[in-house]
This record gives structure tokens, sequence and C-alpha cells, in this order.
């Protein structure tokens, strides 16, 4: 069906310098095989080059700097990579609003460097985002730790300018904080993974920067976790967010729950030495400030240079469980576990390398199967196309499958955006 | 009138009390909160479970006729109207709270559950549910859901959509489908996010699960009172800008200090005040009193002649008392209100609030303000008599010079009451064809037929052909649209 021409059509609408091709390609995309990569400098040279892809057949990856290009699950196969680099302006910042207005492009660093100054934030820590972009956030819409906090990321943006399938430039929401005037179209393009359409601009809402940051680390055994967790999580305390991770080598643990509490100098004050009598143990140690806030920046890249990353996610009770399940594929992978315990939702990562193809499939489709009869799910975050396409990288969906596909024909009824790999 | 084959599907799926068709039962289903339009519907139907709700769907649909959702009727934009004889389906019935699950801090519940009542049942868990609609000891959880409902707390808390994490939702075929629910960062479309305001148009929810929140370990509440309404805006923008986040920021204006003052609901705020801001913070008790003298001072800066702050529980109830029977109080003193909805930027609110007084003056109309500040969520109450002509038709030239006002500004013509019928004519003003297509588009995905509430929140569409590039976007969109969006 697609011509072998295709993806050049594609790429000749933009002078040179908008144009990566071949090794040149393929070093930004880290690899990930696609044609070339496109940088439009603006929404109307994205219209321009959907509506060409959309007349050739040509499948597209919307993306940022593409630090999420390996979590898709996607194909880049004779595609070409739609990169939102150059579309980084901040078109509206009115702190006393708390709302702000960029280009999908931004980076995540850079939206922070906008708004510290302020005295400002957007409080979320995806994995990967300080790789990564504005628009990268919000299209994979992946939260990190701080949404038992201040919600999910999706519960943060107010608007967005689309370019969807179809070559039609949307601008749902808007950049006010309460607005109900028609469908939710926002939370549906938000996480939506590019496959409806290539964002380019959004509005997000602010919340003031915390007078403190301040993270309790409780070293404790495996076994340990699963109920100190349960009092750090049903404490009635605002804890901002908490993991549970490997404790550093020689530390003489194996894990460590990290406790963060954000807030006013007293408030954080009183709720650590709160926390503390709960747990019934001291933390073997306290980060604070400037020291806290980099700890929890190292986290959110986490995941980045993992080939393989698995999300495990039940209930927030059900964490014993869901860790041991981890600690299972953990196991076979020589990786490990990162938990967030507010959430009920634990990570894996590792290199497949270490097990055979075979053999992992099968360890993670069992895994799978036990989760989605726990009432959980598990998912592919990061995973090489091979495995993905044997594993599956969803599992089974909600019971909206047959509207999910009829909301992508509506969109991308060509289904040129971000095709899953065969 | 529905036929009668189709009552007898009604009350073979419901039962003979679960069924409406007496003309004198259903005047009371002929309009919601908005009396404005008032419409019978052809019957009024009450299932009690989900295979129920499927039932009558599926029969009302066989018959050809459209379906309503409806909850407790309190909605503020005509959205549970019955068009051209609809059949309403009532949840009044399906009012049982199936889990409060205090580990993972959720419940699930049916739609029929009224707001408030989740929150009692809560609390002897520590727990309650943060949206708090002005009407939440009437509403229901499933009208909340219909309409992403906000409330003077979400200025902290965020409205009914952060709160929803799974739905079971009958869709106008009678089909079921089981939405989220499966934990964090649930795989695929955020379709419970996108049902979530989608005014029943897109299915009925026949069981919800929401977040539940810790209570607050303290709360402190205070009252401004201002000689100017521009100086309790700028307060609320300053109290903002500092870094404050308090739980709710209101504002009552002169008009309704007096509408409230002058009846059985009078809270005690002086009767020459031109605003009252009622403010409250909470959270851990230590930091709460620091928060409450900084906005405080804010306060007196912005030109505050007085600050009140609640002692215990019984003066805070009567700071809220002003704010909350705001609406009732302006009930008595005309025979009719219109009630708008706009959201504008926060910076904004001292110009906006100046405008809407001078639109009011020239067009001789009693214009009341009691909203949600923090927000910038504005709810002007025209005051009018329908029966005086002139007066009526001065009030819909107003009004709608308030909505452009608050467009023009970069905000929205609804916060939170949602568009239903009122306001579906004015969704051109924020949004262009290619937005309203969309929204169509994915109303149809829900809905193929165009069964669930038709007439509804979104205007008929422009004949096709009008983008002849075939790219469908279209060029000329009113001025205010681009200032309206990202």
């Amino acid at each position: 069906m697609k011509a072998a021409a295709a993806p050049g059509v594609v790429t000749d609408l933009l002078p040179a310098d908008q144009v990566l091709t071949g090794e040149e390609g393929l070093a930004w995309s880290r690899g990930f095989p696609a044609e070339a990569v496109v940088f439009p400098a603006s929404p109307d040279e994205v219209r321009a080059l959907v509506r060409v892809a959309n007349e050739t057949g040509t499948g597209l990856v919307p993306a940022g700097r593409g630090s999420w290009l390996w979590a898709g699950g996607w194909t880049g196969e004779g595609c070409v990579i739609v990169s939102t680099e150059r579309l980084d302006g901040v078109d509206h910042y009115e702190p006393a609003d708390l709302t702000l207005t960029a280009g999908a492009g931004l980076g995540w660093g850079d939206l922070d460097g906008v708004l510290r100054p302020y005295g400002q934030w957007m409080p979320a820590d995806p994995p990967g985002a300080w790789a990564g972009t504005l628009g990268g956030v919000v299209g994979c819409g992946v939260s990190g730790p701080l949404q038992g906090c201040y919600g999910a990321v999706r519960d943060n943006v107010l608007g967005l300018e689309v370019v969807t399938g179809r070559g039609r430039v949307l601008r749902v929401g808007g950049r006010v904080v309460k607005n109900v005037a028609g469908y939710d179209l926002v939370r549906l393009f938000t996480g939506s993974r590019g496959s409806l359409g290539v964002i380019t601009s959004v509005s997000v809402r602010l919340f003031p920067l915390p007078g403190a940051d301040v993270t309790l680390c409780f070293a404790g055994e495996v076994e340990e976790v699963p109920a100190m967790a349960a009092k750090v999580r049903t404490v009635a305390l605002p804890v901002a967010a908490a993991e549970a991770v490997a404790a550093a080598p020689g530390a003489g643990r194996e894990m460590e729950l990290r406790v963060r509490v954000l807030g006013g100098d007293g408030e954080v004050e009183d709720v650590c030495s709160r926390l503390v009598r709960e747990i019934g143990a001291g933390p073997g140690r306290t980060l604070r400030g400037v020291e806290s806030r980099a700890l929890h920046r190292r986290r959110a890249g986490w995941e980045d240079g993992s080939s393989l990353v698995v999300r495990l996610a039940a209930l927030p009770d059900r964490l014993a469980e869901t860790l041991a399940r981890a600690r299972g594929v953990a196991g076979r992978l020589g990786g490990e576990v990162s938990a967030d315990v507010l959430g009920g939702l634990v990570r894996v990562k590792g290199s497949p390398g270490a097990a055979g193809a075979d053999g992992l499939a099968g360890i993670l489709v069992r895994t799978r199967l036990a989760m989605e009869e726990a009432g959980g799910t598990m998912t592919l975050s990061r995973a090489r196309p091979e495995l993905g396409a044997r594993v599956g990288w969803t599992g089974s969906p909600d019971g909206g499958g047959p509207l999910a596909e009829r909301i992508k024909s509506l969109f991308d009824p060509r289904s040129i955006l971000s095709a899953r790999c065969p | 009138m529905i036929p009668a084959s189709l009552t007898r599907s009604l009350v073979g799926a419901c039962g003979r009390d679960g069924v409406i068709v007496d003309e004198d039962r259903l005047v009371v289903y002929e309009s919601d909160a908005l009396t404005a339009y008032r419409h019978r519907p052809g019957a009024v139907v009450l299932p009690r479970t989900t295979a129920q709700v499927r039932g009558v769907v599926r029969a009302i649909a066989q018959h050809g006729f459209p379906i309503v959702p409806r909850g407790a009727g309190t909605g503020l934009s005509g959205g549970a109207v019955a068009l051209d004889g609809a059949v309403v389906v009532g949840t009044a019935r399906m009012n049982r709270i199936l889990a409060i699950d205090v580990a993972n801090r959720r419940a699930v519940l049916q739609p029929g559950v009224i707001n408030s009542e989740l929150s009692e049942a809560a609390r002897p868990h520590g727990l309650y549910y943060a949206p708090d609609p002005s009407s939440q000891t009437a509403c229901t959880i499933g009208g909340n859901v219909a309409e992403n409902s906000g409330g003077p707390h979400c200025l902290k808390y965020g409205v009914t959509s952060r709160y929803v994490t799974g739905l079971t939702v009958v869709l106008a075929d009678g089909s079921a489908v089981r939405l989220g629910g499966q934990g964090r960062d649930a795989p695929g479309y955020d379709l419970v996010g996108l049902f979530v305001g989608s005014e029943g148009c897109f299915g009925i929810a026949t069981e919800i699960e929401v977040g539940l929140l810790p209570m607050p370990e303290g709360v402190r509440t205070l009252l401004g009172v201002f000689d100017r309404i521009e100086d309790a805006g700028r307060a609320v923008s300053d109290i903002v800008s500092a870094g404050l986040l308090p739980a709710a920021m209101e504002i009552v204006d002169g008009p309704t200090i007096r509408a409230v003052e002058d009846s059985v609901f009078a809270a005690g705020y002086p009767t020459d005040a031109e605003a009252a801001l009622v403010i409250e913070f909470d959270g851990m008790e230590a930091g709460l009193d620091a928060d409450t003298a900084r906005a405080a001072a804010f306060c007196a800066d912005a030109g505050a002649r007085e600050v009140r702050s609640a002692r215990d529980e019984h003066e805070r109830t009567a700071l809220w008392k002003g704010r909350k029977k705001a609406f009732g109080a302006l009930g008595r003193i005309a025979p009719d209100l219109l009630v708008q909805d706009a959201t504008v930027p926060r910076t904004t609110l001292p110009s906006i609030l100046r405008g809407i007084s001078e639109i009011g003056k020239r067009y001789r109309l009693v214009v009341a303000n009691v909203f949600h500040a923090g927000d910038g969520n504005l709810h002007p109450n025209i005051l009018f008599d329908r029966r005086d002509r002139d007066e009526l038709e001065r009030v819909e030239r107003a009004s709608r010079e308030i909505m452009q006002l608050c467009v023009d500004s970069g905000g929205t013509i609804t916060g939170e009451h949602g568009v239903g019928l009122d306001k579906k004519h004015h969704m051109p003003l924020i949004h262009g064809p290619a937005e309203l297509r969309a929204m169509w588009g994915v109303r149809r995905v829900f809905d193929p037929a165009g069964v669930m509430n038709p007439g509804k929140v979104l205007p008929d569409l422009p004949p096709a052909g009008g983008a002849r590039d075939g790219s469908g976007v279209h060029k000329g969109q009113p001025a205010t649209v681009a200032a309206a969006k990202p």
C-alpha cells in the first residue's frame, strides 16, 4: 500500500535543516528505526506533513525529544518521526493566574526554568520527564509518584492544540482552571500517545512551589516494606509521594522506603515527626530542600536507558502481592523494582538479555494473567518490538475497546499515526 | 405520551411503581433547577440496577423515543429537560453505596447516591468526598459525573473528573461497558475522563468508582469585608500569586449581601458593604494559622475595612451561611433569576467585575454576583420579571454581553454548570467548527443513532463543505475564538 518514495514526499515539505535522515536520524532517535526525523516549526507545517502523509499512506510517529520512542510499541519502519522540538516557545505565562501555555516541544527542564523564578511548578514527576518535553509528558500521560497528592498529569492539563490524523487543527479546552463547555477532549488526547494527533501546544495549571521539601528514607527488608507502606498510605497525614526502592549497595537492608513531604516549613516538620512515630522507627537518612529535590529528579530518570520496563498496577492494598510478582520478574531479569506505594504501582526494569526470549515472554504472560486475575494490570512500558508483539503491550483493556477503536478511526481514519507493531 | 407497548416493556423491566406516565406526576419532571426551560417527558422510568437500565434503554430506543438521563434535577443548564416527549431514565432508586473501601480510599456507588450522603458514609472512617457543589445535599453523584461538577472547595481539590476512577456505563444500544477502575495509569484512552462531563449524551453511568480523601485535621475560615468589589478581586489575585493555596475563596457582592441579610438566611454581613470574601484554609494544624494570617494581611492591604475569623465551628457555619444561601435569598427578591457560569483568568477578575457592573447599569438591571473567586468562576445573577417584556429583552442582551466580555478575556462560557440546553447556542463563542465537529464525532462514537439526550450541548453543525481545501481547517472564525483558546 505504501509507496516506496512516500517518506521522501513527506520530508520534502520542509527545508533541509528541518530534516534528519540516515545515521543522523538514527542518532537522534537512539536507534529507533525510522526513515527520517522532521522538525516542523509551526502547527501549519505539522498540518501539511499530516496531509501529505495521508495522501501517500506514510506512517508518522509524533514525538518530542524522542525519549519515549521505544515505549509505545509502535513501528518506525517506513515511517517518519515528527518531533515538536522546534515548537518550544512560551506563548502565555501569567504567574498570578497560575497557568501557562507553551509549545509542546518545550523541554521539561526548560519549563521548570521558566516557572521556578516565580516560585511555581508543574507538580508531576513522570519517568523520563527531564529528558523530554511538555508535549511528550502530556502525550504519554504517564504520571509519577506525586500524582497521589497533586493529581495525574491529565488533571492539570487545561487545554491543547492538536493536529489530528485527519490534518485538522483542534484547540480543545482553554486556559482557565474550570471549564465544562463541551466534551472533555483534553482528557481524550492526554495520554493518547500520538495515536490521535500531534499535540502542538499545551496549557497547564500550575502550583506554588512548596516552601519545604523533605524526604524521609526508612530502610527495611523486602518483607517489611508492605507493612510500612500501608502505614504511610493510610495515616491521615499529607504525604506527597512514597516510593519503595532497592537500597544502595552496602546499605545493610534490601530496600528503602522514601517518603516525601511537601508544604510550609512548620507543617512539614510536624508531618515528618508524626510519620516517624507512626512507622515506629527513625529514618536512616533525611534529605531536605535541594537534596530532596535532586533525589527525586534522579529518580525520575530511573527508567532511562533500560530496554525493558514493565508496570504492574493493582489497588494499593495489594502492594505485597504486586511487589512479590514484580520481584519474581526482576529476579529472572537480573533487574530491580520500584514501587509507588500510594498508587499500588510497581515497576520492573532490567535487561532482557539476561533471560532467554522465550522464557521471558512466558514469565511476562503468566505475570499478566496473575495481575488481571487479581483485578490489576500489567503493561510493557519499554520493550523491544519483538517482545512487545509476543507479550502484548497492554493486555486486555477495559470494556472500552470497541469505543477506543471508533475514536481512533474518527481522528485518524487512515491509521497513519503511531501504528502498533504487528 | 408513550405507546402502551412501551409502557408494558418499562413496567416489565422495573415494575409498576417504577414507571410514571400520569400527566400530573410528570409535571415534576418538566424542568431542572433552571426553570426557564419546561418540557413534559413522555414518561419517567426509575430502574434500580444496571440490568434494568439496560432493559429500559433497549425498549425505549426500539420504540424510537429519545432518552434523557436524570439525577436529582438540580442542574442549572436545562440538561435534564426532556425534549420531544423523550423518556426520562431517573436514577432516584439507584441510591446504594456498594462499597467504602477504606484501605484504598475509594467508594463504589450507584449513580443516585446524594453527594453529601457519600461524605457522611465515609466520615466514620476519617474520609470524605471532595467535590462539593452548592446543591450537595440534593444533587446525585451520577449528576455530578454527567456535569463534571465543581464546588467551592475545588479551588484546592479539583473537580469531579479528578475523583472518578471507574465507571459502568449503559450505552444507547443497551450494552453495558466497564471503563477504568484497574488502578493507576490504566492502559488505553482515558474514556472515564471523556465520559465525565458528557451531560448524558454518551450513556448512563450505572456504577461509579470514586476516590476519597482523608478529612483535613484543621480548618480556618476568614471573612473579608470590602467597600469595593474590585478590591476583593485584587485580594484574591494577590493571595493566589503569593503562593497560598486556600481550600476555597468565595465572593458575595453588595446586592447579594443585602438580599441575604434581608432574608431568613441572615449571616451578619454588613449591609453597606460591596463585597464579602470568604476564605478557607484546611490541612494540618501546624501552618494553618500562619497561612490564615497572611491571607488576612492581603485582604487588609487590598483595602478590606474589616477581616473576621471564625473561632469555632458555629462561627464558621455562620460565615459560610451568607455564601451558601445566596441563591435562595436572591430567589426571594425577584420572580426570575438568570445565573451565568463563565470562568475567567483570575487576574482579570477586577476588570471583569467592573465590566459586569457597567453592563448591568447600562441595561438598568440588578446583577448580583456570588462566585468561586479563587477559580475565576463567576456566577452573575440577573434579577428580573419575565412578565416585563422590555426587561426580558434587556436581560437577554446584557447576558450575552457579559458572556462575550468573559470570553474576550480568555475565559469560557461555563465553568461547572454545563452547557445543556441553555448555553448550546453560545458554544460557537469559544469553539470553532472543527472543534464542534470533533465533539459531534465523539458523541456519535458513543451514540451513533442520537438517542441519548438529543438537542443538548452541541449546536447543529453548519452544512458541510465550508472548508474547500478539504483539510477541515476553518478560517474566519470570530476573533473571540482565537482569544479564548491556548
